[in-house]
């Protein structure tokens, strides 16, 4: 019994996190479950007796920005430091004193559109490591899937060279019992399905897999062949041309901005008078409706049913759910739904609703993907990561730098771990669907699927 | 409530109890005693039986507060009733009762004794006695976290239902490694006493057991006369390891951060010395002219206040005999207690600190009622749960310190008796004054006082509720009608 305890495995980061907001939760959640140590900060001592009762983390009380609070918090032995108070300047001032006092990486949400345009110069001037806009990056996944309204979810992976979709197996459709090996084939291009979900379970598929109605089915693909793949299996859709928006946010702005850039005509309903006049002038393409989003006749007026597009973006989770399932009764639009509260994931899952979009989520995952890079090999490093079907999956694309124990040998002479699938390489920007004969060469990125958790670098592939 | 996680930790508790009475057979073994069988009889079958509640991990690993009070409350007990078997049958102890009140009294790192002739015991016996105190100084649930990979947030009840004082802190973000560096502070100053003593030439098996009843406060003596036969090298050593192991792990912990000035900062450390300091100084010039020589009574005055305020309970002198104000200043220690964080009982200085501050915040308010002010502890405002439940803690703690007055009373034993009895025993200090005084034992009270005193012990080592809490139906409602978990 004096034996010393056995120190985990894995040797954890040190992180401070500012703000203990939503997303605070879902990071401190996301970085508990890989190992890390954590220490938050908050001004609110309820909300850190709250957490700490439920996460192992040393939570303390007081303003992040301040000096003292910093060094009692272990700013000097920490790896990582992560403000996400509701305050773009906190964070910034926050991120600017830890980088003075010890040698961490340091990360900011910002997210007003003031600063966003200005991220690249801010992220210079103030040496932060990152700076996450949840707001941004969730307008963004809603944009690549109004180009491809067939799919649940699209995922971009080498700098949007490639695109990872999520489709649901309509009943009565033609791919119902059709094999793995007989779908990929299907089109002019190989594409290659790396997981499908059936009743929550999720599946690494072979070949031999056969495809049942219900199914969630994943495939990769580059970027510029996914419609026409799409097209060949049938998922067929048309172009969506008329949006409307419910709710004048901040996602709204950034997804209206890019959305009227690619020519579409862009609808948004908001309550406030002055937000409306705000956007206006912001938008100049854009109609702006000042209107309540949630009246039935004011929907019905502004043409909810033939809108090939139906997003609503309010702050209140409720309201984006029921107007989603309204919106699918009278109309045929794509409906992409924003939820902010995680908890009851499980249930929304089950309402159906079709396109779901969690913006913490989506911010969790970039910052997952930085902190699990930081720790790591020489030899490679992760880029993104997607977390699928409700965290049973992983999806992560790999910077190849260096030779290592899985370059240049044939896939078919490494023994890989169970349930794990290498989707694509990327070489010179051009993306292989590798088979057995084609190997890893470094200056590569590659990307895995897999039901196992916790890969750092490329090498946790060999079984 | 999550009975399956309540039973897997009573299965772990089990598990270490065994495995940790393998140390006492072993002792026999060295000693060529026949006792030693009992003990590894006891330990394989506890090892068993704890592998088998074990075996299957409980899906919900999710405890909330009342899971940590429960589970706490109810492994303290396990622990005691498994523990006092050996005595019983190695027929060292031959009532049940009695060797149920000398385990309970180990563990909760008492000291009261029901033994009149402590040296007619087996080695192994009174290894495992003293023993007992260091695995109840720390807590045995703070050990399990340290080994076990129990991971989850929601671990920190049961460390918060079984560290003493007001409000639980974290050394380092993980729970695991908190655990980890207490455990690692308590056995390295159990290791330096051991040495240090070794040093002053104390026979091996003395060094051992008194450093056992030191680091956990415990104060089993292992010699009729508890400490007085050792040199007054040996008194002074064992003096300084006693106060040491009342202070605040916490501030252990910044001194080898070296940050020794965080740990000077923490008030309720500079007030634990001062109160030290003014006892011994007093008690000296009392009995200065009984003792004639100023040395002695430098010795008797510090060892026996560092015993008493950190409710170890060993003794180098009678302190019965020495006059009234000298008694009545350990009698106020004992219900003073040690600091927060240690391995020390009682009421803990810091909580007596803040009930001081509420008071003159009280009257400044009779004096400006609008006035507004914050509780200050090292520097930092209270917040007010921590003020309430200390108000809580203290009208809890007198509203059973009566009713076990009461209950003790019934057998008809003189007031100071009675009441130095209750106190040693909630307080978890030992010896009390006259018949429980450090020259008696608790031999002669009958059965229903033993009992009182035993959950006494507990609540007092438990800080109250967690044993509390087991008296009510509710909670034994909850525990056995099985809800699904989902």
């Amino acid at each position: 019994m004096f034996s010393k305890p056995k120190v985990p495995e894995k040797e954890g980061l040190h992180i401070i996190i500012v703000g203990c907001g939503k997303v605070g939760i879902t990071l401190i959640e996301q970085l508990i479950s890989e190992g890390h140590d954590i220490t938050i900060i908050d001004t609110n001592p309820n909300k850190i007796q709250e957490i700490t009762d439920i996460y192992d983390v040393m939570g303390i009380h007081g303003s992040g920005s301040s000096f003292s609070i910093q060094q009692e918090a272990g700013i000097e032995n920490c790896d990582l430091f992560i403000a996400v108070t509701g305050s773009d300047e906190l964070n910034l001032l926050c991120c600017t004193i830890a980088s003075q006092t010890s040698t961490c990486s340091t990360i900011a949400r910002v997210r007003t559109p003031d600063y966003s345009h200005e991220a690249v110069y801010l992220k210079e001037k103030f040496g932060l490591a990152m700076i996450i806009n949840p707001e941004l990056e969730s307008a963004d996944e809603v944009t690549r899937l109004l180009v491809v309204p067939a799919a649940l979810e699209v995922n971009s992976f080498c700098r949007d060279e490639a695109e990872m979709i999520k489709f649901k197996v309509p009943e009565g459709h033609h791919l119902d019992g059709m094999t793995i090996a007989k779908l990929s084939h299907t089109g002019k291009f190989k594409t290659l399905i790396c997981a499908v979900e059936r009743q929550g379970q999720v599946f690494i598929p072979n070949g031999a897999f056969t495809i049942q109605k219900g199914d969630v089915v994943s495939f990769v693909a580059p970027n510029k062949r996914v419609k026409s793949f799409m097209d060949a299996i049938g998922m067929k859709s048309t172009k969506v041309h008329r949006v409307m928006i419910i709710g004048g946010g901040k996602v709204s702005y950034y997804l209206s901005e890019r959305l009227c850039a690619m020519g579409m005509d862009v609808k948004i309903i908001e309550s406030n008078k002055d937000r409306c006049e705000e956007l206006s002038l912001l938008l100049p393409k854009a109609t702006i409706i000042n209107g309540d989003g949630t009246d039935q006749s004011l929907l019905v007026e502004e043409g909810i049913e033939d809108t090939d597009a139906f997003i609503p973006l309010t702050g209140i989770d409720e309201e984006n759910v029921i107007l989603t399932l309204y919106a699918k009764k009278v109309s045929n639009a794509k409906v992409i739904t924003k939820v902010n509260r995680m908890n009851f994931k499980d249930v929304i899952s089950e309402l159906d609703l079709g396109s779901v979009i969690y913006p913490r989520f989506i911010t969790a995952e970039t910052i997952v993907a930085y902190v699990r890079a930081k720790n790591n090999s020489q030899s490679s490093n992760i880029e993104t990561l997607y977390h699928m079907f409700d965290n049973q999956a992983e999806a992560i694309e790999f910077n190849v730098f260096k030779d290592c124990s899985v370059t240049g040998i044939p896939f078919k002479d490494l023994t890989l771990k169970k349930n794990l699938l290498v989707a694509f390489i990327n070489r010179n920007n051009k993306i292989i669907i590798p088979n057995g004969e084609d190997c890893i060469k470094s200056g590569d990125s590659v990307m895995i699927v897999t039901t196992q958790k916790g890969f750092r670098n490329l090498e946790d592939i060999l079984a | 409530m999550n009975s399956r996680m309540i039973f897997y930790i009573l299965g772990h508790v089990l598990r270490v109890e065994g495995i940790l009475m393998l140390l006492p057979g072993i002792c026999g073994l060295i000693y060529h005693e026949s006792e030693a069988f009992i003990f590894f009889l006891i330990a394989v079958l506890s090892i068993l039986f704890g592998y088998l509640t074990t075996w299957k991990i409980p899906s919900n690993k999710t405890i909330y507060l009342k899971e940590g009070c429960v589970a706490t409350g109810l492994s303290w007990i396990l622990m005691s009733v498994v523990g006092a078997l050996p005595f019983y049958l190695t027929r060292d102890i031959p009532s049940y009762i009695d060797a149920l009140f000398e385990t309970i009294s180990g563990f909760t790192t008492t000291g009261a004794s029901i033994l009149t002739n402590v040296e007619a015991l087996s080695h192994c016996a009174l290894f495992w006695r003293s023993f007992t105190h260091w695995i109840g100084g720390m807590g045995v649930l703070v050990f399990l976290l340290a080994v076990l990979p129990l991971t989850g947030g929601s671990n920190i009840n049961l460390m918060r239902a079984e560290s003493p004082g007001p409000s639980v802190g974290k050394l380092v973000p993980k729970i695991h490694t908190t655990a980890m560096w207490l455990y690692g502070i308590y056995f390295g100053l159990t290791i330096l006493e051991i040495i240090i003593l070794l040093i002053s030439r104390m026979p091996v098996f003395d060094t051992i057991l008194i450093s056992f009843g030191t680091a956990g406060t415990g104060g089993f003596g292992i010699r009729n006369s508890s400490c007085t036969d050792y040199t007054m090298a040996q008194q002074w050593i064992i003096t300084v390891f006693m106060i040491l192991f009342g202070v605040n792990f916490n501030s252990y912990y910044f001194i080898l951060l070296k940050k020794a000035k965080k740990a000077i900062r923490i008030d309720e450390i500079r007030v634990y010395f001062a109160i030290i300091f003014i006892s011994a100084i007093t008690i000296t010039f009392q009995i200065l002219p009984s003792v004639k020589k100023l040395s002695t009574a430098l010795c008797q005055a510090f060892f026996q206040v560092g015993s008493i305020i950190t409710t170890t309970g060993f003794a180098t002198a009678d302190f019965d005999q020495w006059n009234n104000l000298c008694k009545t200043i350990l009698v106020t220690l004992m219900f003073c207690g040690a600091c927060s964080g240690s391995t020390g009982g009682g009421i803990k200085v810091s909580r007596i600190l803040i009930l001081f501050k509420s008071v003159k915040k009280e009257l400044h308010s009779y004096l400006h009622p609008r006035s507004i002010r914050k509780i200050n502890m090292d520097g930092k405002s209270l917040d007010d749960d921590t003020v309430r439940s200390t108000n809580v803690y203290f009208t809890t703690f007198f509203t059973l310190f009566t009713i076990s007055l009461f209950l003790v009373s019934i057998e008809g034993k003189d007031l100071i008796t009675n009441f130095t009895a209750v106190a040693a025993t909630i307080n978890n200090i030992g010896p009390g004054l006259n018949a429980v005084g450090p020259t008696q034992n608790f031999a002669s009270f009958s059965t229903l006082s033993k009992l009182v005193l035993m959950i006494d012990m507990l609540a007092g080592r438990l800080e109250l509720f967690p044993i509390l809490l087991l008296f009510a139906p509710s909670v034994w409602g909850s525990i056995l009608t099985r809800k699904k978990h989902v």
